[in-house]
């Protein structure tokens, strides 16, 4: 069966910040250099055929570009100034929006103004919200305990079903995902015991991404998973125990020591990587999409105000405290009602997921070669 | 065995290549003491200045009146040694080569028999030689006076290159208007400058040059003579014929353009909207870009090498059509800014200059470049109903391994350069040989890229294999030089080797007539007899072999020569089992 070329996905990508695609000549070397291309998964070359190419459904199925941690390797041996490093980012942005259901996501990606403004409209729902609450039911001169004028346990109910939202929206993303790359390939079948067998790769790639660590380059891996387990430790604290996170003016070393150092960590590594964006210090902060500059401001905001408003709240300025607090939370919901399931924060569930399916579907391949030789065709061979 | 003859015989080692299979010296010592030879030596390399100093020494200081050089083919070095004999004041001619490398220590590995070989051979030429007689060379006027075949560009240039040098040259233009093919084309590549403009400046100046003769709808139909002394038949439409004396013709017959009807699953002649590169040239010079319907094309396809590198039809590459398909992508870009184009190509040569420089501009335009396997070219279909383009166009795609359908308004296709289907008559006219291909053959495909075997006649540009305008030009203009060349001697030397007809034994039967593959025998007949022009022979022997009457002789192939030359290659393997 013959897929149809799209000559105009080109022109789609480049909304998503592709650049450059169309120099691509195919020779290989972005392949050749990356650690993690291999017999199964042959990349980025192959994806950046298929983005010339147009073949939207070989694309839309292709769980290469998550595969990718864009190291930069490719872009700085690419002969022709193709730049593979950012055409795989800018796919697997275009993928996040393939694989939203609302079609939110790509109206963001295409539209950093449709972004900003949702931002700010969510931001001020919130803050509103925050205040009539906080004016009906408390007081703004407590910050916790009896009379507060946000209540951790009020705040902690609303977390939990923001939460319950953001969860069913991602998991039916994460469904179409699967859909896509490995439920709809007829070609391609993967025993029902193998997703049970694998299924331990989900969390060990989540918590570890050990396959990040496998780049040449170490310090990307590190900063991101500093910047991931500071983030992780954040949602745990504040999940389970906000109370005690909350709770001042007196400081609950038992809490507050994992909450230091995972704010040192989140400012640290956010402040690293916006002055790497600015200065383009490596080759994949050179290219920077609206979105990804859109992810760390929010993200460095969310973790001042957290760190302004703790601070306030032990030195007494319960009042600076509580506003704050509401400034902090028109970051917070913004950047997990919009980042989680419709931007860059959904990788945290797609990447793990990647590395799930592609290892079953590298499995079923691997399987069938040994049984019969596959015809090798020139995209395997790349 | 001519006793009075002094002979001196030399055997190359040339370095390891004869040495390595080849025991020289025991060539040396069996050849030494036959007959007639009055010294006989081995060196490293015979054809260097010691070696021929050895060689022009002997002839002096052993009264040599013969030279046996058994080394590499003659075509490498005969011109070498007989240079050296005519500077010690021999004859060239008193010299015989005997091939013992490519024949010998190249093909074989057996040391004693290889070694028995080449002394069978130098044997042989030891023998030959002995029968060679003194030749002297001779000498014909030259006409300053060119003939040019075809005003496409090459023809325009050697014209307009000529008459700027001084010198008279007849145009002869088949079609009723000078340009050619390139007269079919809108712009160049890779600088997409006017082809139009290119030509008009060569034309006029041509037309107008008092120096050059433009005939059009003339052909020329008969070519008597030899070099710097041709008469040439020119036929003009109204049937009348002109005799015009020339020195030299130079052939600029150009191509014609590949069928592409041939290659049924491309769908031309079958879809109005699969043309030619030549029928897109058209619509772009005349500005009208739209499918046979009438409606602005949004999708593009080109689709390289029709016709060209593909078993079934030519095996060769057309050179042009990647670069002009690359120009295409410009072109159709400017005309149709909003249409997508796709290239389907086998393999994208943008060779030379500018020529990559122009396949990143192209790509840079968004053009969707796919590649195919050159024996299997894509299919051209109609669209169904709901589609948003007119044509469906299936291949394989090489670099993604997936058979992919190209949306398609217009096909182009590029279709690639063949000989022309008058080009044999041409050839056989000019006295030129042809390729399997049809294209004329040159002298040396690098060291005389214009010349042919029949001097006096050059070919340039695409009647000798498809190129490009630089290579055309370029070409045109290397046979001026040749010309010139000519021009500046005012005389030609002849061969002193070609056949003699023996009056009193030719019956006149004139078998020798047809057979002769340079049209250098013509009968007489007021005397009955055939007679070869001197000039116009090439010595290959054909008309000496057929003579039933034996009354041809070779000079320097004679059958006494040849009947030595057997008996020496032949003396010593009698006495072996």
């Amino acid at each position: 069966m013959a897929i149809r070329a799209n000559p105009h996905l080109i022109d789609e990508l480049e909304k998503y910040g592709a650049q450059d695609v169309v120099k691509c000549y195919h020779c290989g070397n972005c392949s050749a250099t990356c650690p993690f291309s291999g017999e199964v998964f042959v990349f980025p070359r192959k994806s950046m055929r298929y983005l010339q190419l147009g073949l939207s459904s070989r694309l839309q199925g292709n769980l290469e570009p998550w595969l990718c941690y864009y190291c930069g390797e490719c872009s700085e041996e690419c002969p022709r100034g193709a730049e593979p490093g950012e055409t795989m980012m800018s796919m697997r942005r275009w993928l996040t929006a393939r694989y939203d259901f609302t079609g939110i996501s790509g109206l963001f990606y295409r539209s950093a103004k449709a972004e900003l403004l949702a931002i700010a409209l969510v931001a001020i729902l919130t803050g509103l919200g925050l205040t009539l609450f906080g004016l009906a039911q408390g007081n703004i001169n407590v910050y916790d305990g009896p009379g507060a004028f946000l209540p951790a346990e009020n705040i902690h109910i609303f977390d939990w079903i923001m939460a319950g939202v953001l969860v069913v929206l991602l998991g039916i993303n994460c469904v179409r995902m699967w859909w896509y790359t490995v439920g709809s390939d007829k070609e391609v079948r993967i025993p029902p015991g193998d997703y049970l067998k694998q299924f331990f790769l989900v969390p060990w790639h989540f918590f570890t991404q050990r396959r990040y660590s496998q780049c040449d380059r170490k310090q990307p891996w590190a900063v991101h998973l500093v910047l991931m387990l500071s983030y992780l430790t954040m949602l745990i604290l504040i999940m389970f125990f906000l109370h005690r996170v909350q709770h001042g003016p007196d400081i609950d070393w038992k809490v507050h020591a994992f909450g230091y150092v995972a704010a040192v960590g989140l400012v640290g590594t956010t402040i690293f990587a916006l002055a790497g964006r600015v200065r383009k210090t490596w080759t994949h902060y050179k290219h920077s999409h609206e979105t990804d500059w859109i992810f760390l401001v929010l993200l460095l905001v969310v973790s001042l105000t957290g760190i302004a408003q703790h601070v306030l709240h032990r030195g007494g300025w319960e009042v600076a405290a509580n506003i704050v607090y509401i400034a902090h939370m028109m970051g917070v919901v913004p950047m997990l009602v919009l980042e989680v399931p419709f931007s860059k924060w959904s990788h945290m569930a797609y990447r793990p997921l990647a590395m799930y399916f592609s290892t079953l579907r590298e499995k079923v391949l691997l399987a069938e070669e040994k049984t019969e030789p596959r015809p090798q065709s020139a995209a395997q061979t790349a | 065995m001519n006793q009075e003859c002094r002979i001196g015989v030399y055997i190359c080692n040339c370095g390891t290549n004869i040495a390595k299979v080849i025991d020289a010296e025991g060539v040396r010592n069996k050849v030494a003491d036959l007959p007639g030879v009055a010294c006989a030596r081995t060196y490293e390399y015979m054809c260097s200045n010691p070696g021929q100093e050895m060689i022009t020494r002997d002839i002096h200081e052993h009264g040599l009146d013969r030279v046996v050089v058994a080394a590499c083919s003659p075509r490498m070095h005969e011109p070498t040694f007989r240079k050296a004999l005519e500077s010690a004041g021999l004859n060239p001619f008193m010299l015989e080569i005997a091939n013992i490398r490519e024949q010998c220590s190249w093909v074989h590995d057996d040391r004693a028999k290889a070694t028995a070989k080449a002394a069978d051979l130098t044997h042989a030429a030891i023998r030959r030689v002995a029968r060679h007689v003194p030749l002297e060379k001779q000498e014909a006027p030259y006409t300053p006076v060119t003939m040019v075949l075809g005003g496409g560009i090459a023809g325009l240039t050697v014209a307009v290159e000529l008459a700027d040098a001084g010198q008279k040259v007849h145009l002869i233009e088949r079609e009723s208007r000078l340009g050619g093919n390139l007269g079919r084309v809108d712009l160049t590549a890779p600088y997409l400058d006017s082809a139009r403009d290119l030509l008009a400046e060569k034309v006029v100046l041509a037309e107008t040059n008092p120096r050059i003769d433009v005939r059009l709808r003339s052909t020329l139909t008969d070519l008597m003579g030899f070099v710097g002394n041709f008469t040439a038949t020119v036929t003009h439409q109204d049937g009348s014929d002109t005799e015009i004396p020339v020195g030299s013709v130079v052939v600029c017959t150009g191509y014609r353009e590949f069928d592409a009807s041939r290659i049924e699953r491309l769908g031309y002649g079958r879809h109005p909207d699969v043309i030619t590169s030549f029928e897109l040239e058209q619509r772009l010079r005349s500005g009208k870009m739209e499918t046979a319907d009438g409606r602005v094309p949004n999708y593009v396809s080109i689709v390289h090498c029709v016709g060209s590198r593909n078993a079934k039809y030519h095996t060769y590459c057309s050179r042009v059509c990647c670069m002009t398909a690359l120009k295409y992508g410009h072109e159709i870009k400017s005309a149709l800014p909003r249409a997508m184009v796709t290239d389907l190509y086998v393999d994208m040569l943008s060779f030379g200059k500018g020529g990559e420089d122009l396949y990143r501009r192209t790509s840079e335009l968004k053009t969707m470049f796919l590649m195919f396997e050159k024996e299997d070219y894509p299919v051209v279909r109609a669209a169904e109903a709901d589609d948003d383009c007119g044509l469906l166009v299936q291949v394989h795609e090489r670099l993604s391994g997936e058979t992919i359908d190209v949306p398609a308004d217009l096909v182009v296709l590029m279709v690639g350069m063949q000989a022309r289907s008058d080009s044999d008559q041409v050839a056989r006219t000019v006295g030129i040989s042809q390729d399997a291909e049809g294209w004329f053959i040159e002298s040396h495909p690098k060291l005389a890229p214009v010349s042919t075997p029949t001097e006096g006649v050059f070919i340039a540009g695409c009647c000798q294999s498809p190129k490009d305008i630089p290579d055309t030009v370029a070409q045109a203009r290397a046979s001026v030089a040749m010309v010139l060349g000519f021009i500046a001697q005012g005389k030609v030397e002849v061969d002193a080797r070609f056949a003699q007809v023996d009056g009193d034994l030719c019956s006149g039967c004139r078998v020798c007539n047809e057979l002769c593959p340079y049209t250098a025998i013509s009968y007489d007949p007021d005397e009955g007899r055939s007679e070869v022009q001197s000039a116009l022979c090439k010595a290959c022997g054909t008309c000496v072999a057929a003579c039933p009457s034996g009354a041809i002789t070779a000079r320097h192939f004679t059958d006494e020569q040849i009947l030595e030359q057997i008996e020496g290659v032949l003396a010593w393997s009698t006495s072996q089992p």
